[in-house]
């Protein structure tokens, strides 16, 4: 009884908690070319709660992110964040903690607050090796229009944890 | 118009004068990541502060000005950016040339307003992008009478577009400069064009947050028109022509950017009573917050 007492507790204070997000960015940045770019870009993302670690690389064109484990950060709020400091936001390579659902034979990995439809390019072995539930995955995520961004994304998946 | 003349001072001297000056004032700031003088296209980011305090000398055959400029920049977007800048005058030029000091400062003792607006981006590879910026200003005079004309508020509009890369830069654009008339007289307008090629070479490629050198080589060409002014015989309408060319050298580092630089004249067919100029130079530092 006292063992039920206590799941219900944790199931209780369980609401609202993070159950799905986004571990790891390495996001593409077209059009920055000097260090102020790469210094403003840097200070933007530091800014944004949930993230731990920030590098951007102008030789790279790349912000380089580590996320912490329990965060509520979106990708579109990550390239939102590139916008803003007036370049463009490309494709990103990412790893998700998150669910795993089939519907109508297309998969996708839902985070809390996004969704990933795994491309019909993903390889099939990869695909094969999807279950649904809890799954940690990377890939890429394909480029979207920056004044277009949403909450639905479509990505290649590379590894499956 | 009467060509006062002036003490010769010895240029060494100025020079002293102008380093210390820069020294005393801890800060010279540059206009942002572009080139010194020639009109540039790069905008801040959307709630962006730069800082800038530039130090700018223009040498005549007659006489030197000495002036410390201070540049507040804002970005209201990402795309459009708003600026003022004030001057302090250290030694003015009684014949002063039109000119401006560059896209966002006025050579002169004006302070001066202006919205910078990116209307085209894109931003196509690692490290580059095209872009173009429209700009407009407005200046009020901080003196009365500039080369024995009295001198009104001006507006200034120019139009730039360029390409930037890690390696190549290039930008090229064109500005108006319109003073009103005060108490009868004016000041002619200005009309200028300019272009500048940067290029950072490969030693200077270490990635962020590495410094970060490259160098532009500027021109700029100016066709100022005549003032009008009392006691005129015949005004006759007519413009000078200048062309100057020169490198400038910009360093970034973190939030900190430093640029200095000299334009020379290569052409200068000027009409009667307009003073001929032997140099500028100017040092900047930018402050991103």
């Amino acid at each position: 009884m006292k063992k039920i007492k206590i799941m219900v507790i944790i199931g209780i204070l369980g609401i609202g908690t993070v159950s799905g997000q986004i571990t790891k960015v390495d996001q593409e940045v077209y059009g920055m070319d000097c260090a102020p770019c790469a210094y403003g870009l840097e200070r933007g993302l530091k800014k944004m709660d949930g993230l731990q670690e920030v590098r951007v690389s102008l030789n790279d064109g790349k912000a380089y992110l580590g996320l912490a484990d329990e965060n509520k950060l979106t990708l579109r709020s990550i390239q939102e964040e590139v916008k803003k400091n007036g370049f463009s936001a490309k494709k990103a390579e990412v790893t998700i903690m998150g669910n795993a659902t089939k519907e109508d034979d297309q998969w996708f990995i839902e985070t809390d607050n996004e969704r990933f439809a795994v491309s019909q390019d993903t390889p099939v072995e990869l695909i094969q090796k999807l279950t649904a539930g809890k799954t940690s995955v990377s890939g890429t995520v394909q480029d979207e229009e920056d004044d277009n961004l949403s909450e639905q994304w479509v990505i290649l998946l590379s590894k499956i944890e | 118009m009467i060509n006062r003349v002036f003490p010769k001072v010895s240029l060494k001297v100025h020079y002293v004068k102008l380093i210390l000056l820069l020294a005393i004032s801890g800060t010279a700031m540059a206009q942002g990541h572009g080139p010194l003088y020639g009109l540039q296209t790069p905008t801040l980011a959307k709630g962006g502060v730069d800082l800038n305090v530039a130090g700018m000398s223009l040498g005549t055959e007659t006489e030197t000005s000495y002036m410390l400029r201070y540049l507040f920049s804002y970005g209201i977007t990402e795309d459009l950016q708003v600026n003022l800048t004030t001057p302090t005058m250290i030694e003015r030029l009684e014949n002063a040339p039109r000119t401006r000091g560059n896209s966002n400062m006025p050579a002169n003792g004006d302070i001066e307003a202006s919205l910078w607006y990116r209307f085209f981006s894109n931003a196509f590879g690692v490290g580059k992008r095209f872009e173009s910026t429209a700009i407009l200003g407005v200046s009020a005079p901080t003196d009365d009478v500039r080369g024995q004309v009295n001198v009104g508020n001006s507006i200034h509009a120019a139009i730039s577009t360029g390409y930037a890369s890690r390696t190549w830069y290039g930008w090229i654009g064109g500005g108006y400069q319109y003073y009103f008339e005060k108490d009868g007289e004016q000041l002619g307008d200005l009309p200028y064009a300019s272009a500048v090629v940067g290029y950072r070479p490969n030693i200077f490629m270490g990635d962020y947050p590495k410094p970060d050198w490259r160098i532009f080589i500027e021109s700029l060409a100016e066709f100022p028109g005549d003032n009008k002014f009392d006691g005129q015989p015949d005004f006759s309408d007519s413009r000078s022509t200048k062309v100057l060319v020169g490198p400038s050298f910009l360093g970034l580092y973190g939030a900190w950017g430093i640029s200095f630089g000299a334009m020379f004249p290569v052409v200068q067919d000027l009409t009667p009573g307009t003073v001929k100029e032997k140099y500028r130079i100017a040092i900047n530092l930018s402050y991103w917050l």
